[in-house]
Formats: C-alpha cells, sequence, structure tokens
C-alpha cells in the first residue's frame, strides 16, 4: 500500500490542493481525446520514411523512379530535391549548434537517419515503396563511443569541428585547488551512465496539410507547439505565422518531443510537394532507433572533505555521447554539470564537460535534463566517503546541504529548502523498517532540481510564459495558455491556478492549449517550467480579469476601498463581513454591460529576470529504496520505497502523487533496468520485448512525504515537482548493494551480471587477501 | 589588475578566468588566438582541451592563463 504524508500544510485555499482529478480524464478514458494518431483529414495520404543503414555514409544518388512505379504512390521527397537543406536546431542564438538537416542533403551519420519519404494512398503501400529506392552509399568509418571519438585518428563527423568535440561548458566557483588542499581526504572515480529511451506511449506522430493559399496546418505530438512552428518556419522559408501547430492531446514527451522529428519534417514537405494532408506516425522501433535518448556519460569525480565529513572541493570531468547531432544536448551538458554540485555547499566546485560527436542516435534532453547521471555519481561516491570516514551518510549529507537562503556562487539561490525536514521523514522511515532480512538493504540518495530552466537559446521575443483569460456572461471561464499538456496534468494545474486566482471552481474553466493560432507563446514542456513559468502568467491574467471585475463590484456596493472586496467559490464579497454578497455570474452580466458589452479579458506573462544562471527557484528531494538481491542470479527487486519531497505549496494533490510515482518507475528503470546495448552503432534491441521497462508489477510501494514549503517566486507558493524526482533512484540502488554487499556500482543501469561479477571479484579478492596472510 | 581577453577584450580579475572563457567560447577567433601563440610553444587549442578534459587538475587553464598574462602588453 502506498501511504501519503503532508508535512506543514498551508489551508487558506478553496480549490488549491483540493481533491480535483484531471479535467481531461473523461476525454482520455472514455477514447474521446484526438491524438495525432486519430486524426483523419480529407485526401490524405500516408507518409513512410527510407532511414539510413550505414552509421556514416556519403549520399552519392538518390534513384526514387522504380517507386513511383508502385500503384498507390503519389510522390517522393529527398533532402536533395525538396528542401532548402537548411540545418536546424533550437539553438537559434547560436547557429554553430545547429547542425541536423532532418533530410540530409549529402551525408548520414547514424544509423535509422532519414534519407527520403515516400506518400502514398496507404501507409501499407508507402511502406512497400521503400523497399524500391535505390541509394547508393560511399560508407565511411564510424565512430561510437566519445572516447574513441576524440582521439587524433578518428574519422570526422561534422566539417570543422576538431576532434569532433561539439559543445564544451565549464562552471567554477572558489579556488579550488586551495580547497583541496584544506581535504583531509580525496576520493576520485569514474563512472559510466548508460542511455535511456523517452518510451513515450504516443510514438512520433504527424498530420500536416499544406493548402495552395500558402498556409501549413500540422498536428503533432510535442512539447512545444510554438517551438515547431518557429522551427518549421525556418526550415520551410515560412512566415511562422503561415504555420499552425496542433497538439491537443500529446501521449508523453519525457523530453524527446520539443525538436523536430522525421514525423513533421517529412509530412510537411510531402504535403508542400504533393498539396494533400500527409500522416506519418512512427511504429515503436522507428521511436527507439531514429528519434533521439537520454545522454550516455563518462563522468570523472574528484570530491575532497575533512574527516569530520565536511565537504570542500569537487571536480568533475564529463564526456557525453552526443550521438550525430547536438540537439538539447549541449543543456544536458550544462545542467549535468550544475547538478552534480547540488544539493550541497562546497567551499571550490570545477566542471569541465565534453560533449563529444559519435556515429549514434542523437542524444539530448530526458527527464532530469543530465542530473539522473549526476546524482548517479555523486550520490554514490558521497556515500562510499562516509563509508571510508567511518561517518554517518546521512548526518555527513545534512551537514553540507543547502538551505534557506544559501546562494550557489554565480549560480542560483535558493529562495526555499526543505531538504533538513525531507531527512527527518527517511530517517523516520528507516528506522521503522527495523531490522531487515538478510538478502535486503535500505540505499538513499539526495536530489534537487529546478523550477524552469533560465533559457533563451531560442530567442524568442516573446515572455516565456503567456495566458490569457476571458470571462463569458455566464460566468463561464476560457484560459488560453500556450503551456502544453503532454500528460503530466499541465491543464488541470493551471485550472486550479486560474480558478484559485478568479474566485471560482475548476468546472468553471475551460482550457485552450496546443494551438498556436489561438494560444500565446510559451517555450513549452520542459525543464519542469509549466507549474512555475505558466502558472504565473495564468495566476496573473486570472487576478487581471478579477480586478477589472471588482471595479464593478465596487462600483456598486458603495465601498470606497477596492480591496475591500474578494471573490471566493464565485461568492463576490465584502472581505470583513463575507456573508454580504452576491453571484459571481451577476457581476460578470453587469460588468459586461458596463464595458459596452465587450467581454472581461485578462492578460498575464512570465519571464524571469536577474534569478540567476539557471532557475528562479529549487525542488529538493530524497529518495529511499529497499532492494532485495538474489545472489544466484544477480537480479535485484525493489521491495518499499519512500519519498520525501518539497515542492513548496502543492497545486494538484493527485497531480503530484501521479508525478512522483511516475518519476520514480523511470528513475528505477534507468537505474537497473532500461539498456541500450550498440553494435557498430546499431542499437541490439528496439522493441518493448527485448527493452526492458520497469512494469507494473515490479513497482515497490511508493510512499511519499511531501513537505510543504513557500518558494517566493512561485505562484501561491509552487515549484517543481515530477522531474527532479528521476534523478536520485539510481544512486539509491546502487547504495543499497553497497550496504548490502560493499560493492560498488560504477556502471548504470546496474544488470545483474554486473552484480554478479562485482560479488565474485569481491570474493577472489578476499581469498586473494587470506591467501597472503 | 584586470586581464583582458586578447580577442573580444572582455575582462577578467584574474588570468585563469581569461583561459576558460577562452575555452569556454571556443569560436574561430579565439581558437585561432590559441593555436597562434601554440605555434612557437608547440601547442594547439585542441590539444590544450583534451589535455584539460583527460587529466585531472587545472594544467592547461594555467598553461594558457600564463600565456595570456605575457600577452596583456599587446594589447
Ligand atoms: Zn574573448
Amino acid at each position: 500500500m502506498n501511504k501519503y504524508t503532508v508535512i506543514n500544510p498551508h489551508s487558506e485555499f478553496k480549490v488549491i490542493n483540493t481533491h480535483i482529478h484531471n479535467i481531461d480524464g473523461m476525454a482520455k478514458v472514455t477514447g474521446r481525446a484526438t491524438y495525432t494518431f486519430d486524426v483523419k483529414l480529407p485526401n490524405m495520404l500516408y507518409g513512410k520514411i527510407l532511414r539510413s543503414p550505414h552509421a556514416h555514409a556519403k549520399i552519392l544518388k538518390i534513384d526514387y523512379s522504380r517507386a513511383m512505379e508502385l500503384p498507390g504512390v503519389i510522390g517522393v521527397v529527398t533532402g536533395k530535391e525538396d528542401t532548402l537543406g537548411i540545418k536546424q536546431g533550437i539553438w537559434r542564438r547560436y547557429q554553430d549548434l545547429c547542425d541536423e538537416q532532418v533530410l540530409p542533403v549529402d551525408k548520414v551519420r547514424y544509423i535509422g537517419e532519414p534519407v527520403a519519404a515516400v506518400a502514398a494512398i496507404t501507409e501499407e503501400i508507402a511502406e512497400k515503396a521503400l523497399d524500391y529506392i535505390d541509394v547508393d552509399y560511399e560508407v565511411l568509418p564510424g565512430v561510437f563511443e566519445p572516447l574513441d571519438a576524440i582521439k587524433k585518428e578518428a574519422p570526422e563527423i561534422h566539417e570543422g569541428f576538431e576532434r569532433n568535440i561539439n559543445v564544451t561548458r565549464h562552471i567554477e566557483w572558489g579556488d579550488v585547488e586551495e580547497a583541496f588542499e584544506e581535504a583531509e581526504y580525496i576520493r576520485e572515480d569514474w563512472f559510466k551512465c548508460g542511455g535511456q529511451a523517452h518510451m513515450c506511449m504516443e510514438t512520433r506522430a504527424a498530420v500536416s496539410s499544406y493548402t495552395p493559399d500558402g498556409k501549413l496546418t500540422i498536428y503533432h505530438s510535442n512539447q512545444s507547439p510554438y517551438y515547431m512552428q518557429g522551427l518549421m518556419a525556418g526550415v520551410l522559408g515560412m512566415r511562422e505565422g503561415d504555420i499552425r501547430v496542433i497538439s491537443t492531446y500529446v501521449g508523453g514527451g519525457f523530453g524527446g518531443k520539443f525538436e523536430l522529428d522525421g514525423a513533421i519534417f517529412c509530412s510537411a514537405v510531402l504535403s508542400k510537394k504533393l498539396f494533400r494532408p500527409v500522416k506519418i506516425v512512427f511504429t515503436r522501433e522507428e521511436d527507439f532507433i531514429a528519434t533521439k535518448r537520454r545522454t550516455p556519460m563518462f563522468y570523472y569525480v574528484r570530491t575532497g572533505v575533512k574527516k569530520d565529513g565536511t565537504f570542500c572541493a569537487r571536480e568533475a570531468k564529463v564526456f557525453t555521447n552526443g550521438g550525430a547531432y547536438t540537439g538539447m544536448g549541449a543543456t544536458a551538458l550544462y545542467l549535468t554539470g550544475f547538478f552534480h554540485s547540488f544539493p550541497y555547499r562546497w567551499k571550490g566546485y570545477r566542471y569541465d564537460g565534453y560533449r563529444v560527436y559519435t556515429n549514434t542516435l542523437p542524444s539530448t534532453s530526458m527527464r532530469g535534463f543530465g542530473a539522473p547521471q549526476a546524482m548517479f555519481c555523486s550520490e554514490q561516491q558521497i556515500e562510499w566517503i562516509a563509508a571510508d570516514l567511518g561517518l554517518d551518510p546521512i548526518d555527513m549529507r545534512r551537514k553540507n546541504s543547502h538551505h534557506e537562503g544559501y546562494e550557489v556562487p554565480g549560480q542560483a539561490t535558493i529562495a526555499s529548502c526543505g531538504i533538513d525536514q525531507c531527512y527527518d521523514e527517511i530517517r523516520k522511515w528507516i528506522k521503522d523498517k527495523g531490522k531487515l532480512p538478510a538478502n535486503r538493504a535500505i540505499g538513499i540518495s539526495a536530489c534537487g532540481f529546478m523550477s524552469g530552466g533560465i533559457f533563451n537559446w531560442f530567442d524568442t521575443p516573446y515572455s516565456f510564459s503567456s495566458a490569457v483569460v476571458t470571462i463569458n456572461q455566464d460566468g463561464t471561464v476560457e484560459l488560453f495558455v500556450g503551456a502544453q499538456e503532454i500528460g503530466q496534468g499541465s491543464n488541470t494545474t493551471l485550472a486550479i491556478i486560474c480558478a484559485e486566482a478568479l474566485g471560482v471552481r475548476v468546472e468553471d474553466i475551460k482550457v485552450h492549449s496546443g494551438d498556436t493560432d489561438y494560444c500565446p507563446p510559451d517555450l513549452g514542456a520542459w525543464g519542469s517550467r509549466q507549474t512555475l513559468m505558466a502558472g504565473n502568467a495564468v495566476k496573473m491574467a486570472a487576478e487581471d480579469a478579477k480586478k477589472q471585475l471588482l471595479e464593478f463590484a465596487y462600483a456598486q456596493s458603495g465601498y470606497n476601498i477596492v480591496y475591500d472586496m474578494d471573490i471566493k467559490d464565485r461568492w463576490v464579497h465584502a472581505i470583513a463581513r463575507p456573508e454580504r454578497g452576491y453571484d459571481f455570474g451577476e457581476l460578470v452580466k453587469k460588468a459586461i454591460r458596463g464595458k459596452d458589452g465587450q467581454k472581461i479579458v485578462g492578460r498575464g506573462y512570465y519571464t524571469p529576470h536577474r534569478k540567476g544562471m539557471i532557475s528562479p527557484a529549487y525542488s529538493y528531494m530524497l529518495q529511499g529504496v529497499e532492494v532485495e538481491v538474489d545472489e544466484e542470479t544477480g537480479k535485484i527487486k525493489l521491495v518499499d520505497s519512500m519519498t520525501a519531497h518539497d515542492c513548496g505549496q502543492p497545486i494538484n494533490h493527485l497531480g503530484l502523487i501521479g508525478q512522483l510515482e511516475g518519476a520514480f518507475s523511470m528513475a528505477a528503470g534507468y537505474g537497473y533496468l532500461e539498456y541500450m546495448p550498440y553494435e557498430d552503432g546499431k542499437l541490439m534491441n528496439p522493441n518493448l520485448v527485448d527493452y526492458k521497462m520497469i512494469r507494473a508489477t515490479e513497482m515497490p510501494p511508493a510512499n511519499i512525504a511531501e513537505i510543504d514549503t513557500y518558494e517566493p517566486e512561485g505562484p501561491y507558493g509552487a515549484k517543481e515537482a515530477g522531474e527532479g524526482l528521476t534523478n536520485p533512484t539510481a544512486a539509491a540502488i546502487g547504495n543499497a548493494l553497497f550496504h548490502r554487499f560493499g560493492i560498488q556500482m560504477k556502471e548504470n543501469p546496474i544488470r545483474p551480471e554486473m552484480i554478479l561479477n562485482a560479488l565474485k571479484e569481491k570474493k577472489e579478492k578476499e581469498q586473494g587477501k587470506k591467501g597472503k596472510k | 589588475m584586470n586581464f583582458k581577453c586578447p580577442v573580444c577584450k572582455k575582462e577578467w580579475n584574474s588570468s585563469l578566468q581569461v583561459a576558460r572563457h577562452m575555452f569556454g567560447t571556443g569560436d574561430k577567433p579565439h581558437k585561432a588566438w590559441v593555436d597562434e601563440q601554440g605555434k612557437t610553444q608547440g601547442f594547439t587549442f585542441i590539444d590544450l582541451m583534451i589535455e584539460q578534459a583527460t587529466t585531472p587538475g587545472n594544467k592547461s587553464y594555467v598553461m594558457l592563463a600564463e600565456v595570456i598574462e605575457k600577452a596583456q602588453d599587446k594589447l
């Protein structure tokens, strides 16, 4: 049974953190929600993409004349003939990093890269036609691991990027050398962190419809319709306003769906060429081999501490396997270095990150955005240091932790921090467990995460988030947001914030999102932006509308100060005498009449200014796992779990639990199951049978202690929940194994054979020692 | 005293910061400047970077910082 407890609840709210189900739940469970997969347009064609079988090759010639002879085939497009050949990327401010042609013109750089696309009257015919396209390649030598790719003799993947170094990132504060000199104990380790597939339930999909008047409408499964609109305008040479992106329902994103993918690009290019709507839906295998993945990383970590456990200095060097293109990988490279310092105070900290191109699937952002890798290394090494020094690992962590008011030098200000209480709750959980059976152990890990990134690599002139609230004469409310619902429940969260601010109920709010023609721009659903950033915009828009309404209430009531009045639960009243009042609908009608029949419209926007390098706010958490190990097979089982979590003021109780449980399951998969083995650049398990995700039956109880703090920068004090918790679990599993057997897991996912090998190695060492005696 | 970046003339109070900035920026003009200095001293921008990346400590940055210090008079 899952247990959920709340520590320090705030209770002044009417709507916030009450028991509200997802507002789109009914549409989803009754099958009426229209995902891109469900879209059918008159005269629609079906597209399929031909993919490269080579990891690195020049495209010499593409001959599709035989494919065109196949009955039912309407058209074929190639990079050279049908695109502008523009290199694209989210880095509109840094053109060097825009390095990907979604249909390459002259060279392919990974197995599965699109080469050509076909449109036919059925999906089957389109698929068949791929066999009739002849491509001449000149195969080039490939390189698949970053430490090989930086060697002098390695093949050059992109012209002008010496030693295949794509991006470097550096973070430093304090005098690192001096801080190391103060240390009485120094430990160094190398780690290897694996990739992970995003595994959205809805695979990448798009339906594009280009009409002769030069307008393009695209239904697309993504995390940021505004990005898609802007990026597509860039690659097609169109104006943004001539492109409409519709993403009303999206079946998951997890960081993998805010870049252009083959589905949106190829369907649009085909539709532009053929003047007919074209639909492309990726198969699960395509989703594995031809979209992006979590960034695999090699981590060197050197940490210096005093004998009493005081942290002095840390140095980290990271090589990431960037794959063939930059994508969001450059940000993951920065954030992994930033969060590797978290949630601790270091006198000196230095990070050097190197992102290296290889001939593999591009790696990019994924839930946690570089932090799961960082925490896997950091939180295990901290545990080992505590053991080396004979200190209690929780006490040692606690003593060095962030606290309210702490400034990460030059990087961030911590305005709210509940990690201290997280330690209390985890301690309690461990104590209550008592003595464990011999084959079980507990591991814990700490973490902190951002509430939306202060990054404008997209170079948008718009606010990062914006919202418009309009109120109808019957008291119903239309909320227009650019924030993207991808299944995480953001529309519900924003409806709750709107209802609370306006003084109405959630059922009064209709949220309009995921349509660039009607919704104001927003950078989208990534980096845990939505609750804080879009939430602030929505709160501001609702308060703007409410102020306009209260002007009429004030005029009518005869009170002489406007803030004597308020609206709560559809009741317009004097604050001092709440029984004196009248219905919200009545007020709205009067206000509309008073405005010469104009609707009430409230506007809100939010862009964080002067809030540090990374994010306006940080969440904190501790994850505990109880792990059972089968020494015969090396298999591990999660028996129980405990999350202690500080997300500021929770907005949606049910959504919060869902997000935390979801993050935990994804994190557990990253820790011990989800493995992406490559051979010569080819992914060996691109299907749901061989790629092991955690299943419901493998999920342990997910106990949660919610520590409610108040974040001054967040709407009603709210901050991040649900992405940060993807970060600590892999290390917690490793730490449990360390406590059970004394083995140190320096690679993830922690697979059974690795445990068996470590046990064997340990046994041999012990026997060797005995032999010497 | 302040140290200037020999390429874009931005200033920091430590030459190590300027070295870090040069590696961090890593664009063509910054790279070219380092490569030019290395001609007589036997290093290239990318050599220094890989050295920095693959060995502990801060040797490459310190080395470049010294080169930057020496170049200050000519800026
Ligand atoms: Zn410069």
